[in-house]
């Protein structure tokens, strides 16, 4: 009798602690959990390891331009260029490998590093450019981004042409595309070792905290010594890069330089970010619920299609989705205030 | 010395008077104006009376949409949703032409005022949707009006299936497109009766003075004891209808209703309305503002297509161009 009323009691006070603590976790995770269970009981096929693991590679690529988006929105910022990097980082890398494996068939694997080199070197480049337009000749980040977004997708159709670079070396698009460890793909590892980098690095770093502290109060950073200049550049260039880390991953993935692969990537990135709790008034968001916004809109999408809901109504769903997440998100906001 | 009009000073100290112009007007005047000499010196066909008409009519469809971003933008928001909405529109519209016509052949100016009426409902049920979400529930208007998005778009294209809706009646891109009126086309008519209306809202009306305070300042907004989410979802109503105008003059324009249609005109909207002047932090822009964006995006771009630029090139310039034109009335407001 003791036994059970002293269980019963730690029993209690557990759900307790657990709905007490559950503002600070948020509803993502709630409701990563029971769209999961939903999506498994309607389609058992949803719960297979082979669909989970594509799930989990679908949203890593998400994640990747997500979190390099988060940088520049807690920072007070936005960028709308990371689809268009992603664009002219696949199609400069594209077509540095082509040439290079055209010309030398032996050297697969120099092709590879000197396309990956000029890939991620052109797409921070943009990230450069904006910084230090946002930063030294303080234009809105929205339309510096904006414009370097025209001029990012202007770029990679003028020198593609509009049509895909073909004849990557197949080292890079068969296996580093599509290599597994233990059955995972290594884009999962790789972008699991992404977020945790940029955990570290927003938690204990001193980059992090000034990021934060720029993002919250511009001028109360500037006045406490803070380079804010030199931090807003670097922030953008972060973004760009891990953008054009993207564009290289998906490049493996199609087999080819594309210049219309990212053109949904810049809508979404900021959708995942969002429904991970950043703040579009900066100042405000943590790397790892970004991944889980990310998950999020993979595994709603990886549902529908299992449910076979066509996908012009699935746009409609995500729509909805989205302002119905960020809404919830808002009321326990204002509930936790009151 | 102080009180100079501006001829008598531009006699005494030219450079003077064009700063001061310049902080009263902005620069965007005087560049529309050099851009449209230097592309008439490069191509003389450019200064045709014909084209001059082109590019009135052309820049009157992106000034509505301008004008409706307008009103988003000084409430601190902005309309991600317009671009999709107008696709929705013309879909929509374009359906019920079709389904009246089928149902009494002949009855063209009633399949036409059925079309507009559905169009315009749209665009006022987009908006009160987006204007509830933002205002009571208080959800971010991006996350709002990016989600609405989506739902437009899925609507246009499960609606007409993906593929554009023909064989409207001839009658509508008649009287919405090629008509004129003493010699101004409908399209230029039509963009000055809206952008009539959004100045007599924003100067003449509390709804409109109202918009200004939310945008600059919420909490006063409230403390004032202004309705002020009342007003801040009209913001985004007027804001939606507009773009129902717009995207009816543009489906009378093409003849066919589109679920392509709105594809780059969210950006184009916005791009117009901040390159005009209007603050993405709210509270600061008026109408002329739309007008001048709209303008200069569309002087560009014709006179661009006219000296045979390059269409990705053309893309790369207007990049470039957006950033220093932002950048140019960024130094205006801080000479001021």
């Amino acid at each position: 009798m003791v036994d059970t009323g002293l269980a019963t009691e730690r029993a209690v006070r557990a759900w307790r602690r657990i709905l007490e603590r559950s503002p600070a976790i948020g509803l993502l995770p709630i409701l990563l959990i029971l769209l999961f269970i939903f999506f498994g009981l309607y389609e058992p096929k949803f719960w297979r390891g082979a669909n989970l693991i594509n799930v989990l590679r679908n949203s890593s690529y998400l994640m990747i331009i997500s979190a390099g988006q988060m940088l520049v929105l807690v920072i007070g910022g936005f960028d709308l260029s990371v689809g268009a990097v992603v664009a002219l980082t696949s199609v400069a890398a594209g077509l540095v490998m082509a040439d290079l494996y055209a010309a030398w068939p032996d050297a697969a694997s120099l092709a590879i590093v000197i396309g990956l080199v000029v890939g991620l070197a052109v797409g921070s480049a943009i990230g450069v450019i904006n910084g230090v337009t946002v930063a030294f000749l303080r234009v809105s980040p929205f339309m510096v981004t904006l414009g370097t977004m025209s001029i990012a997708f202007g770029l990679a159709l003028y020198v593609t042409r509009g049509v895909p670079v073909y004849g990557l070396p197949d080292e890079f698009t068969r296996e580093f595309g599509r290599l597994r460890w233990f059955n995972v793909p290594v884009v999962v590892y790789l972008t699991a070792g992404i977020i945790g980098v940029l955990w570290w690095v927003m938690n204990w770093t001193r980059l992090g905290r000034y990021v934060y502290a720029i993002g919250g109060n511009i001028h109360a950073s500037r006045v406490s010594g803070i380079p804010t200049i030199a931090y807003i550049v670097i922030t953008y260039t972060m973004c760009s890069f891990l953008a054009a880390v993207t564009g290289v991953l998906l490049t493996a993935r199609v087999g080819s330089g594309e210049a219309t692969l990212g053109t949904t990537l810049m809508l979404e990135s900021i959708a995942a970010a969002v429904i991970g709790g950043v703040s579009l008034r900066g100042g405000v968001g943590r790397v790892e619920f970004v991944a889980l916004g990310a998950l999020f809109l993979a595994l709603v999408t990886n549902g529908m299609n299992l449910l076979r809901v066509d996908s012009k109504i699935q746009t409609i769903v995500i729509g909805a989705v989205l302002i119905i997440a960020v809404g919830l998100d808002q009321m326990k906001i204002k509930g936790r205030g009151q | 010395m102080t009180a100079l009009t501006p001829p008598e000073a531009l006699g005494r100290r030219p450079l003077k008077a064009l700063v001061q112009f310049v902080v009263l007007y902005g620069a965007l005047p005087i560049i529309i104006a050099l851009m449209y000499l230097g592309f008439g010196l490069i191509e003389p066909a450019f200064h045709s009376g014909e084209n001059a008409i082109n590019i009135l009519k052309q820049s009157s469809y992106l000034a509505i949409l301008a004008a409706g971003q307008l009103f988003a933008l000084l409430t601190r928001g902005f309309d991600l949703s317009v671009g999709q909405l107008i696709s929705l529109v013309s879909v929509a519209g374009g359906l019920v032409m079709l389904d009246v016509l089928e149902g009494s052949p002949g009855a063209v100016a009633l399949a036409v005022f059925a079309g507009i009426a559905v169009g315009l409902g749209a665009g006022l049920a987009t908006g009160v949707v987006n204007g509830v979400c933002v205002a009571v529930f208080r959800i971010n208007p991006f996350v709002v009006t990016l989600g609405m998005l989506g739902i437009c778009m899925g609507f246009a294209t499960t609606l007409s299936d993906g593929f554009p809706v023909f064989n409207l009646p001839e009658g509508l891109t008649n009287t919405l497109s090629r008509a004129d009126v003493i010699g101004i086309p409908v399209p230029v008519i039509a963009a000055l009766l809206v952008l009539g209306t959004a100045y007599v809202i924003l100067n003449h009306s509390v709804l409109g003075r109202s918009m200004y305070v939310i945008g600059s300042n919420p909490r006063a907004a409230h403390t004032a004891g202004l309705r002020s989410r009342l007003h801040l979802a009209s913001a985004y109503v007027i804001c939606s209808v507009f773009v129902a105008v717009g995207a009816l003059l543009l489906t009378a324009r093409t003849g066919s209703g589109e679920p392509n249609l709105g594809g780059g005109l969210m950006l184009q909207s916005i791009a117009a309305a901040v390159i005009g002047g209007v603050s993405l932090r709210g509270g600061e822009g008026k109408v002329i503002h739309a007008v001048y964006g709209a303008l200069f995006v569309t002087v560009l771009s014709v006179g661009m297509n006219l000296i045979r630029v390059d269409g990705t090139i053309q893309q790369i310039i207007l990049g470039i161009v957006v950033v220093a034109a932002v950048y140019l009335d960024q130094l205006r407001t801080r000479f001021r």
